[in-house]
């Protein structure tokens, strides 16, 4: 049987403090964190159920003209909010890729930016996984991979993000608003999150005890809205995550790509930014050559952390196509089915 | 027809309480004292039991009882039985390895129940189920068949040497190497028919209730055959006897065959009740049921065929590796045999036909029938076969199978099977039709300048429902008769009650059943109620599986309502004064035909059970039974195709056309069938594309929930465009055939021929995921 003591506090402040606690950890809509402990991969003796806070729930434009999401905001609210999807279309259609409809209108977006890695070692406690327990080895690696890192992983871990949103906010810059004991600060999403090196079980930089209690997109993010997409591929179609994913947004002005931004999902640990095929872009015209220039760039580093080459020549098709469907424009309407390469030609889909 | 008779599209009556939440399932059934039971399942897929120590599970809270597989086999509680004898070819009969309901010595898969739990609440019963401790000594573990058979290989059952559990044949092996040594050429093809997990909606459960006052027993369990799950039960399982045992099969969420057994958990519970003295139910979850239902599929083949200078077929030769699992479940050893090898010749005329099964234990979850058992795998093997011969030859696949129909009937194969009608071309006429198969290279061509690929492909399947003759089903090794029984019983204000041994669980029975009084009697289907699922309530039945709840349930209630009819003819010719050769029923009135002269239906009624003015003789009431046994089989076939786009960027598949075009026979409810068509499609279309079952080396399911096993979403399949061709069955009153399988049945060759069509490359197994179609794609770049 696993105990565990539940406590609901009133404030972030009283949150906060019932962190204090070892071995606590605070619960979101638990679409993640019940499951792991029902699998035995996590059993915290305290669980700090955030959902009750108030204040946090809000999406607010804020005067400097970015956007400032509350950490509670469930996804599907978000996704649905019309202000925002139109100002940043692909995090709208990340959002809606992910999961399904009945995860996303429980999950909350603080909670997507902490869940968890879908390893299969990570989440069976009879395998050796230095995430989990550390020092005990990898499994993952020699074992079934297919799904596993080909960017930025080391001997100790090969396991990927999950989440469709953060590659999306990662695209366009987001900033994440945190609350410890020592007060507030933010962190670009770039830099929230750390690479496995010697210590996968180190996954961000939050400190312990402290909170995301907002997430901000900047106000220059909405240059790219009228040319962003994201495109997920997976074994099918819905309630899947990504093998590789693509988050692309590009300024164009007189036929000519200004700025490009472009991140990936389901290649590392983290949502990867790729600078490299960013620069590649900036200049040229929007051409199939030159997207294809840009997934070269975007993979030069990548190698295979197991039988999963195939993913780099796969993320290749799909940064140069997710550029394509961002250069051709973002669909008037969300595609009934988001970010799926099956709407990419004509956003048009055949069944619905 | 009338507006409700045969041929209406009337709506489900069952819906308006299914579609409100209304419907009542085991789960929902409560009785006063109720505990809730939770099994100790084994986490190995092969090993021996050395203790069992349950000590600190008994003094968790809640809980009032745990019982083990010798406490059950000291209570004479015997082992599960598998109903079909099937003997090898060398005469010996099959060899069947001991199956207790509860193990007490070895687990053989990952799931297998070692011992039961009764508590308070469902939560408590499972909490102490983790704490029972089994002390188990890992064996080694062999989950593929073909591995199975290699020497060396583990071994599961002391009974059957080599895991083999029959090697079988049928057809005529020299008729058949004499055909192949004359061939102008010979297609070969290995095929993997992948194994299936059933995923019905409503996960099994059951409830035993022990009633000491009455020294009576009741079980409720989600089964689409209560009687023979009481016949069993009581004459096998020595759980209950037969005249004190009640099954009760209410709504039934889905079964595609897999609730047809009788498992463990049902004997097991109502055991538990009687040692417990408290009714205990138990309802799987969806984890439990990964691991426990019946799986489906799970064959090897290869198949070769010989073909004429003319591209006539010669002969067909099968050699197939059926993977049982761990235990020969109900009719496990029939589906690879008799409802398989019987359908290799296809709509083809095929003289020499040679078919060999050898059936294999393995460490995994017991196989049995799936939605079409056997009949897909067949179609899969001819249809595969037939389109790469086409392509082989360079002919149209169209052409060559129209080649080789069938066209004369009765129609003898070479493999026991007799088609008493059917006519293949309109079937594939229409399909082609409705496919437009003409412009299907003007589509090819636009998609390749989109950078897509497209394909084509073709199933003409047959197959056998109306299961079955009772002589014939005998003489090949069942242990029951097939046939069917109904009781219309009138009521004295003229409305009707039918009951059934044909069980409903998502076929829509209620409506359709309720049709055949509409026609015969003109009354509104709401005047009459469908009775089934319950063993005190129904005379007696065989459930309904195989296609049968129409060519022989609605046979057997329309033979009732002859009976039913001419009585009631003969009490109304006796008040109206007239002869019963000039009665007519009609718009619910009974008159002499010619005449003004009537009764209402209910006055005739009323008289039959008022019984003041009857002709001399006659006894009360109008109520009839009859069992009805078939002469045949029945055959639908029909033409399926398929026309895909392939990404070759992502290797995704998208199905962008399905055509059915069906020979059902008589239809009773045309919208209904297009359900059934719909649902089969959805299913054959999840094994083709999505459904993969793997085990890994320890004999661990890999693809245990929705996370790893796909099933089909919406978005996975197109609009179907179904239409059904009547070539109406001689064998059954009604002219029908059956068309609950169909779908499963021919679409998964159609898939495949249209997938492998696009990507150029005929080395392509299902499920066809991405990433078999890439690397197939990369495979002929």
């Amino acid at each position: 049987m696993n105990l565990f003591e539940y406590i609901r506090p009133t404030s972030v402040a009283e949150a906060i403090a019932a962190a204090g606690e070892p071995g606590s950890a605070y619960l979101g809509a638990g679409t993640n964190l019940l499951d792991l402990m029902k699998g035995g991969v996590t059993s915290p003796n305290r669980l700090i159920d955030l959902t009750h806070l108030p204040d946090l729930g809000k999406i607010e434009q804020l005067p400097d003209g970015s956007m400032r999401i509350g950490a509670l905001v469930k996804n599907a609210a978000l996704a649905h909010d019309t202000a925002f999807s139109k100002a940043y279309p692909a995090v709208a259609e990340a959002l809606l890729s992910g999961a399904s409809a009945q995860l996303r209108n429980a999950a909350t977006v603080g909670g997507n930016l902490m869940q968890r890695t879908r390893c299969a070692y990570f989440a069976d406690p009879a395998s050796a996984c230095n995430k989990r327990e550390p020092g005990s080895g990898c499994d993952a690696i020699g074992g079934e991979n297919r799904h596993h890192a080909i960017l930025g992983w080391s001997e100790s871990c090969i396991a990927t993000h999950p989440s469709d949103f953060c590659v999306a906010l990662t695209a366009l810059d987001a900033t994440i608003e945190i609350e410890g004991a020592g007060g507030r600060r933010e962190v670009p999403i770039t830099d929230f999150y750390l690479l496995p090196g010697d210590t996968p079980h180190e996954e961000t930089v939050l400190e312990a005890g402290e909170i995301i209690v907002a997430i901000k997109l900047p106000a220059n993010a909405a240059g790219f809205a009228g040319h962003q997409r994201y495109l997920k591929v997976r074994e099918r179609t819905s309630y899947a995550f990504a093998l590789v994913s693509a988050a692309a947004a590009l300024e164009i002005e007189n036929g000519t790509i200004t700025e490009a931004r472009l991140a990936l999902g389901g290649v590392a640990m983290k949502p990867w930014r790729s600078a490299a095929a960013e620069a590649a872009l900036a200049g040229l015209s929007p051409t199939r050559e030159a997207f294809e220039k840009a997934a070269e760039a975007a993979f030069a580093d990548a190698r295979p952390s197991g039988e999963n080459a195939y993913k780099i020549e796969l993320g290749k098709r799909v940064v140069a196509r997710a550029l394509a469907m961002a250069a051709a424009g973002t669909p008037e309407r969300m595609p009934a089915l988001p970010a799926s390469p099956f709407a990419s030609d004509t956003g048009a889909i055949a069944h619905v | 027809m009338g507006v409700e008779g045969i041929g209406a599209k009337v709506l489900r009556k069952e819906d308006r309480r299914f579609i409100t939440g209304r419907g009542r399932y085991v789960d929902d059934m409560s009785v006063p004292g109720m505990k809730y039971a939770a099994f100790v399942r084994s986490p190995y897929a092969h090993a021996k039991i050395n203790g069992l120590d349950t000590s600190a599970a008994e003094g968790m809270p809640g809980v009032i009882g745990i019982l083990n597989g010798q406490q059950l086999q000291g209570d004479g509680i015997g082992n599960l039985i598998c109903g079909w004898a099937v003997s090898s070819k060398d005469g010996t009969p099959m060899k069947m390895g001991a199956w207790p309901a509860l193990a007490s010595q070895t687990v053989r898969h990952v799931g297998q129940a070692v011992a039961i739990v009764v508590a308070e609440t469902q939560a408590q019963a499972r909490d102490a189920a983790e704490a029972v401790m089994v002390d188990y000594e890992e064996l080694p573990v062999v989950t593929k068949a073909v591995e199975a058979l290699k020497d060396g290989a583990p071994q599961l059952h002391p009974e059957a040497p080599g895991n083999l559990i029959f090697d079988w044949e049928l057809g005529d092996r020299a008729a058949t190497d004499e055909a192949f040594s004359k061939a102008a050429h010979v297609t070969r093809l290995h095929i993997h028919n992948n194994r299936l997990v059933p995923n019905p909606m409503e996960p099994r459960a059951a409830l035993g209730h022990y009633d000491p006052a009455e020294d009576h027993y009741t079980c409720w369990t989600t089964s689409q055959n209560p009687h023979v799950a009481r016949l069993v039960m009581s004459a096998f399982y020595n759980v209950a006897p037969e005249h004190k045992l009640r099954i009760i099969a209410p709504d039934v969420g889905g079964g595609f065959g897999s609730k047809i057994y009788i498992y463990p958990e049902e004997i097991v519970c109502l055991w538990a009740s009687k040692r417990t003295g408290v009714p205990v139910k138990w309802t799987s979850d969806r984890s439990e049921a990964f691991l426990t239902d019946a799986h489906g599929r799970d064959h090897e083949t290869d198949v070769e065929m010989a073909l004429d200078a003319d591209n006539k077929i010669l002969a067909l030769r099968v050699e197939t590796v059926a993977n049982l699992g761990a235990y020969m479940s109900l009719f496990s050893s029939a589906t690879p045999t008799y409802l398989y090898a019987t359908l290799l010749s296809g709509q083809y005329d095929i003289p020499a036909i040679h078919a060999n099964v050898k059936a294999v234990y393995t460490n995994t979850v017991p196989v049995d029938a799936y939605r079409g058992a056997g009949r897909p795998e067949a179609t899969y093997v001819v249809e595969r076969t037939m389109e790469t011969a086409a392509r082989e030859l360079g002919i149209s696949p169209a052409e060559f199978r129209r080649k080789n129909f069938i066209r004369s009937f009765p129609h003898q194969t070479p493999v026991i099977m007799a088609y008493d009608a059917g006519d293949f071309d309109a079937t594939l006429n229409a399909g082609m039709e409705a496919a437009d198969v003409a412009g299907f290279d003007a589509r090819r061509e636009e998609a390749r300048s989109r950078g897509k690929l497209r394909g084509l492909g073709m199933s003409c399947y047959i197959e056998a429902c109306g299961i079955a003759p009772s002589k014939a089903v005998g003489s090949l090794g069942a242990g029951v008769g097939l046939w069917e029984s109904a009781e219309v019983r009138v009521n004295p204000v003229g409305t009707i009650e039918i009951l059934t041994g044909s069980h409903s669980h998502g076929q829509g029975h209620e409506t359709t059943f309720s049709q055949l009084v509409a026609e015969r009697f003109g009354l509104p289907v709401d005047n009459v109620q469908v009775i089934h699922g319950d063993t005190d309530k129904v005379q007696f039945g065989m459930g309904t599986y195989g296609s049968r709840s129409g060519a022989v349930g609605m046979s057997a209630i329309h033979k009732a309502l002859d009976k039913v009819e001419a009585k009631a003819k003969k009490i109304a010719a006796h008040l109206l004064e007239a002869d019963e050769g000039d009665i007519v029923i009609e718009n619910g009135e009974v008159k002499v035909a010619g005449t003004d002269k009537k009764l209402g239906w209910h006055e005739v009624c009323l008289g039959a059970y008022t019984g003041h003015n009857l002709p001399d003789g006659m006894e009360p009431g109008l109520k009839e039974g009859a069992f009805y046994d078939p002469t045949n089989f029945t055959f639908p076939a029909g033409c399926y195709i398929c026309e895909v786009e392939v990404d070759p960027e992502t290797g995704t598949t998208q199905i962008i056309q399905f055509v059915a075009a069906d020979d059902f026979g008589r239809v009773i409810n045309p919208m209904i069938v297009d359900g059934q068509v719909h649902g089969g499609l959805a299913q054959g279309i999840g094994q083709a594309l999505l459904e993969g079952t793997h085990y890994d080396d320890a004999g661990q399911l890999l693809t245990a929930s929705y996370m790893d096993y796909a099933m089909p979403r919406a978005w996975d399949l197109p609009m179907f465009k179904v239409s059904t061709h009547e070539t109406l069955c001689p064998g059954n009153p009604l002219g029908m055939k059956g068309c609950g399988e169909a779908g499963a049945i021919g679409s998964p060759p159609a898939v495949i021929n249209a997938i492998t069509d696009a990507i150029g490359n005929n080395e392509l197994t299902m499920p066809a995921t991405p990433e078999k179609v890439w690397k197939a794609l990369s495979a002929v770049e």
